[in-house]
């Protein structure tokens, strides 16, 4: 495949659904019909007439300032800018008179007197000053280019991806802008006035300022000035590959630029896809930028055995490690039986290698002991919505928020944790739409650029069912539900009303619990409840609590009790954190369902899989990850296969997970890096990373999207092949020709995916399940008219307290989270430059529970709970409120789940990681100069000494 | 930075803590004999049976720290007295 050039229209599209019908214009004699509104320079470019300019872009609105675009418009005075003229019925236009010329050439040579002849950028085809020079016809500069000028003016190369150079910045704002309309971040600004203007990151450098690095303005910088490092360092790519970023939940599309073939493919940048379902031309730092984790020297390209955990690593042969995995199995259920093996696959990889690893365990372990890291992170919503509405997904697509009116976003931080959908509320609520932030922390949708919730519901930790009942306690009492919606949609209509309407669920009498004020929180239900579209958003702050899944239905409840639900702009949706946590679950990684979300107890579903796969199935569930470390330290539990998951550092009680992986006999680890679940393994299988793989991901609005290969494996198998592999080792033949056939097998099995093909997903681009015949292009929206289980469950949600609270050994509460930089474990993010920002874990405290402990920003402190103890440097900060700290969990040097305990989800076993009890001491003081410097957050200071 | 591993939280059986969780969860019910059945479904569904077989030993056993509500929900597992419409639902989780 060649480089993709996406075409560009210069101003956004006009959807003609809302527009006041269509113009036909005539532009140099052609006759082109468009809807009302839209831009002449847009009608004539869909024409392929094509009209110069330098600020016009079509991911953002019209600017009108190059005047490279001018026309002539019959009627109108002088030379117009075909940008910010808009279609009306009759225009006739001319794009190419003498006129036009002449003023397009005068134009074009006040760019070129402040452009350096040897522009590098011009040279390799990453600056469109000189191409454009020749499509206007300037070959002269009548001013010399001895004058005042830009020319020496130095380049600003602190961001660890991107330059900045002022010599080839024409100041045509598409970069503010882009940071503004499309990121929302607001952290460049046009310094000065005329030939002096500059952009600048707000009097610093770029490293150092607002900038989150998303790329929106290099890839909006129509000359070389914003310029990836890796263009600068490498040239040009070649050839595209569009494929799926393998980061968060949102599923980002992009294009894989790249130079080489085969083997010797190398990216040379990832650019945003403009057709990109779920992100539409947007990124991140993370996708856009930090996929060097991926040919990092860290990487494992060998099998590995070893006979003892102690031992070193010897690199064998993949005939040799899959031999060595299927007789370990087999041995270990010869001497204790079918059930003491399992496997665990991976939210991160994809739907075909989750399915053969989900098939390895079930038709060659011959058992249910699959389970998934979704495990540890959304299962409650698998679990509370399944219950709610008949569907374990989301109900809208991330368009939807387009139309919302009010957001009630509880325990998700999207600009950090979902960024490109986080940038997306922020467009909406810059237009009018408000938002209700119910969350510990003041998270940054709190109040930012341009952004200020209406409500901020600072709720203590664990108190989430409380809050969620007294809101829909408001709406009962005050009357303020959907009658019709309810008694048409729903049931346990009346059961519900009056569990809800008794005066123990009254805001009132729930704020001491949640901390939450009673008039604060009576606006905010009465915000939601009166919102024409009121849609709600949550991430693992709702999740990962011992009422997880009673929280999930909860929020089902609001939805319900105030028709938001079945068609645009409302819905309950989760933001999932892993890019495939929702296929992972589809895919059938449950120990107790089958794919498709159907249980194992089942007859005819067993029969479906018998049938094809020529084994019986197991009719009872399996164990669960917890209960896997439960079982190998009874001793019951002896084999553990891990995919893609680093469980020794992701799962809580790390004390507790490795006691129980000390005790398995084999611990197979198929990943990239030998992370630290591999210091307990005795076979390592090297994986493929996301740029070698073939298949779909599904992101958190159900979107398929496929992953293609921009180059092959680099370890010599293909995952989905080593899962072939070890189970046909173990007996059981299992083989496919490529990934297609895998979907092939899972369409022919599971009906919401029964329209899902390769093919199709290639030629449609993306598609929301179900697909099937009812729905032959997906379903964006659920639930329209009816719910998947019929009538939609109100649940009685009692408020159930956790059994993690604080006394006076332990009176704070630790809650955790992302920041932007870091994914996750780390196991990626912290092998790039992300790092520059975000180096170590630090524990937020607040200033008064920190001068009650003589704790300063900088200090060292250790972390204590009932179960372990970690240290880390603290970070003094009024995010929080009193009695709360938090922490991220990026680096395994800090150890954060060496705190949490076992308490989990009561449905579904999903930690309870955001509730701990801890206490807080300090362990060495940071030099009190600094401190008494203000010398700002740690993060700061890693930063200058970085740079330094 | 550096971290000591901590006692082991897990002191009461896995499955009582688990069991306890759930039973919590339906003490409201105002009819102990269906909380017991919605419990002992819920167990049937989700839990692997060497765990169920674990907890109805404690409970055969009389260990000290199992509640009554839990107890009931084991006579239910005993006599497959549970709701078998609800084990077939699709429950995601």
């Amino acid at each position: 495949m060649t480089l993709i050039h996406e075409p560009d229209f210069g101003t956004p599209a006009v959807d003609s659904t809302d527009s006041a019908g269509l113009a036909t214009v005539t532009v140099d004699g052609r006759e082109i019909t468009v809807p009302v509104g839209t831009s002449v320079m847009r009608a004539a470019r869909e024409a392929g007439i094509d009209v110069p300019s330098l600020c016009a872009t079509d991911s953002l609105k019209a600017f009108g300032s190059c005047r490279l675009c001018v026309v002539e418009i019959e009627g109108a005075k002088g030379t117009p800018a075909s940008c910010t003229s808009l279609c009306s019925d009759g225009m006739v236009v001319n794009t190419r008179s003498d006129l036009v010329h002449q003023v397009r050439q005068g134009v074009m040579e006040l760019y070129l007197s402040d452009h350096p002849t040897d522009c590098a950028g011009c040279a390799r085809g990453n600056c469109e000053i000189q191409s454009m020079a020749a499509t206007v016809g300037s070959a002269e500069v009548r001013y010399g280019l001895g004058g005042k000028s830009h020319i020496e003016e130095t380049a600003d190369t602190s961001n660890p991806y991107f330059s900045y150079d002022p010599k080839a910045c024409i100041v045509c704002s598409r970069c503010v802008r882009a940071c503004n309309d499309i990121q929302g971040t607001f952290a460049l600004t046009i310094d000065g006035r005329g030939f002096d203007s500059r952009i600048t990151p707000g009097g610093t450098d770029f490293l150092s300022s607002e900038c989150v690095s998303c790329g929106a303005c290099v890839q909006a910088c129509p000359t070389d000035a914003l310029t990836e490092k890796s263009i600068i360092e490498l040239g040009m790519p070649k050839r595209t590959v569009i494929t799926t970023c393998a980061y968060c939940g949102v599923g980002c599309n992009f294009k894989a630029e790249v130079q080489g073939e085969g083997a010797d493919s190398k990216v040379v940048r990832m650019m945003p896809w403009k057709d990109g379902g779920a992100n539409e031309g947007h990124s991140c730092v993370k996708g856009r930028f930090a996929y060097g984790y991926a040919s990092h020297d860290d990487r494992q390209m060998n099998p590995m055995v070893r006979d003892s955990i102690d031992d070193e690593w010897t690199v064998v042969s993949w005939e040799e490690a899959i031999a060595r995995v299927a007789e370990g199995f087999k041995a270990i259920q010869a001497e204790h039986g079918v059930g003491s093996i399992g496997g665990i696959s991976s939210s991160r990889c994809t739907n075909e290698e989750v399915y053969t690893v989900q098939k390895m365990v079930r038709a060659s372990f011959r058992n249910n002991n699959i389970d998934t890291c979704a495990r540890v992170c959304h299962s409650p919503t698998g679990y509370g919505l399944n219950q709610a509405f008949g569907t374990s997904a989301g109900t809208q697509d991330f368009a939807s928020v387009d139309v919302t009116d009010v957001m009630l976003l509880i325990g998700a931080n999207p600009t950090d944790a979902h960024p490109v959908f986080g940038s997306r509320m922020k467009q909406r609520l810059r237009e009018g739409a408000q938002i209700i932030v119910a969350d510990p922390r003041r998270i940054d949708l709190v109040r930012s650029p341009h952004v200020e919730a209406t409500h901020h519901l600072p709720l203590l930790p664990g108190t989430n069912v409380a809050f969620v009942n007294a809101m829909a306690h408001v709406i009962v009492t005050e009357g303020l539900h959907d009658e019709a919606f309810l008694r048409e949609r729903c049931e346990n209509v009346d059961g519900y009303l009056e569990f809800i309407a008794d005066p123990e669920h009254s805001p009132e009498a729930t704020a001491e619990v949640t901390g939450v004020p009673a008039d604060e929180l009576r606006a905010a239900a009465r915000l939601y409840a009166n919102a024409p579209n009121g849609s709600i958003y949550y991430g693992l702050g709702v999740t990962e609590h011992s009422q997880g899944s009673t929280m999930v239905m909860g929020m089902a409840n609001l939805a319900m009790l105030t028709g938001n639900l079945g068609r645009e702009g409302v819905g309950v949706n989760p933001l999932r954190g892993q890019n495939n946590v929702q296929g992972s679950c589809d895919m059938g990684s449950f120990p107790h369902e089958l794919p498709g979300y159907r249980h194992v107890s089942i007859p005819e579903v067993r029969a479906i899989y018998e049938d094809l796969w020529q084994v019986p199935i197991e009719p009872e569930p399996g164990l669960r990850i917890p209960n896997m470390f439960d079982s190998a330290i009874g001793g019951s539990f002896r084999g553990l296969f891990v995919h893609g998951e680093d469980i020794a550092q992701s799962d809580p009680n790390t004390a507790h997970v490795e006691a129980a992986l000390r005790a398995l006999d084999l611990v197979v680890v198929h990943d990239l890096f030998l992370n630290e679940t591999a210091r307990f393994a005795h076979v390592f299988l090297p994986g493929t990373s996301f740029l070698e793989k073939d298949g779909t991901f599904t992101n958190a609005e159900r979107r398929l999207n496929r992953v293609r290969p921009v180059m092959p494996t680099r370890v010599g198998m293909d995952e989905w092949a080593v899962h072939c592999a070890i189970a046909t080792a173990m007996g059981y033949e299992m083989s496919y020709d490529d990934p297609s056939q895998i979907m092939d097998e899972i369409a022919a099995t599971t009906p919401t995916f029964a329209g899902v093909t390769f093919a199709r997903l290639d030629a449609e681009g993306s598609m929301q399940w179900p697909v099937n015949d009812a729905a032959p292009h997906g379903t964006p929206t659920m639930h329209i008219g009816s719910f998947v289980r019929g009538l939609g469950k109100l649940s009685e949600t009692v408020y159930v307290p956790t059994t993690e609270v604080t006394n006076r050994r332990f009176p704070l509460l630790l809650t955790t989270g992302r920041i932007l930089s870091q994914y996750n474990v780390g196991a990626q993010t912290r092998r790039t430059a992300n790092s520059l920002w975000h180096p170590e874990d630090v524990l937020e405290v607040h200033p008064s529970d920190a001068e009650m402990r003589g704790i300063r920003t900088g200090d060292v402190v250790e972390l204590s709970s009932r179960v372990g103890t970690t240290r880390l440097t603290a970070q003094v900060s009024d995010r929080m409120q009193p009695g709360v700290v938090y922490t991220t969990f990026h680096h395994p040097v800090t150890g954060a789940n060496v705190v949490t305990t076992e308490n989990s989800d009561w449905a579904t076993n999903c930690p309870e990681y955001k509730v701990t009890a801890v206490q807080v001491a300090v362990v060495t003081e940071v030099a009190r100069s600094e401190a008494a410097e203000g010398a700002g957050s740690a993060d700061s200071q890693d930063l200058a000494e970085v740079r330094a | 930075m550096s971290h000591d591993a901590g006692p082991d939280s897990g002191h009461e059986p896995a499955v009582l803590r688990m069991g306890s969780d759930i039973i919590r969860q339906f003490a409201h019910w105002k009819d102990p004999d269906h909380a017991a059945e919605e419990v002992a479904t819920h167990i049937s569904k989700f839990w692997e049976p060497r765990m169920r077989r674990e907890l109805l030993s404690l409970v055969r056993g009389g260990h000290a720290d199992i509640p009554p509500l839990l107890t009931s929900a084991a006579a239910h597992l005993v006599d497959d007295d549970i709701n078998h419409e609800e084990m077939q639902e699709p429950s995601g989780g």
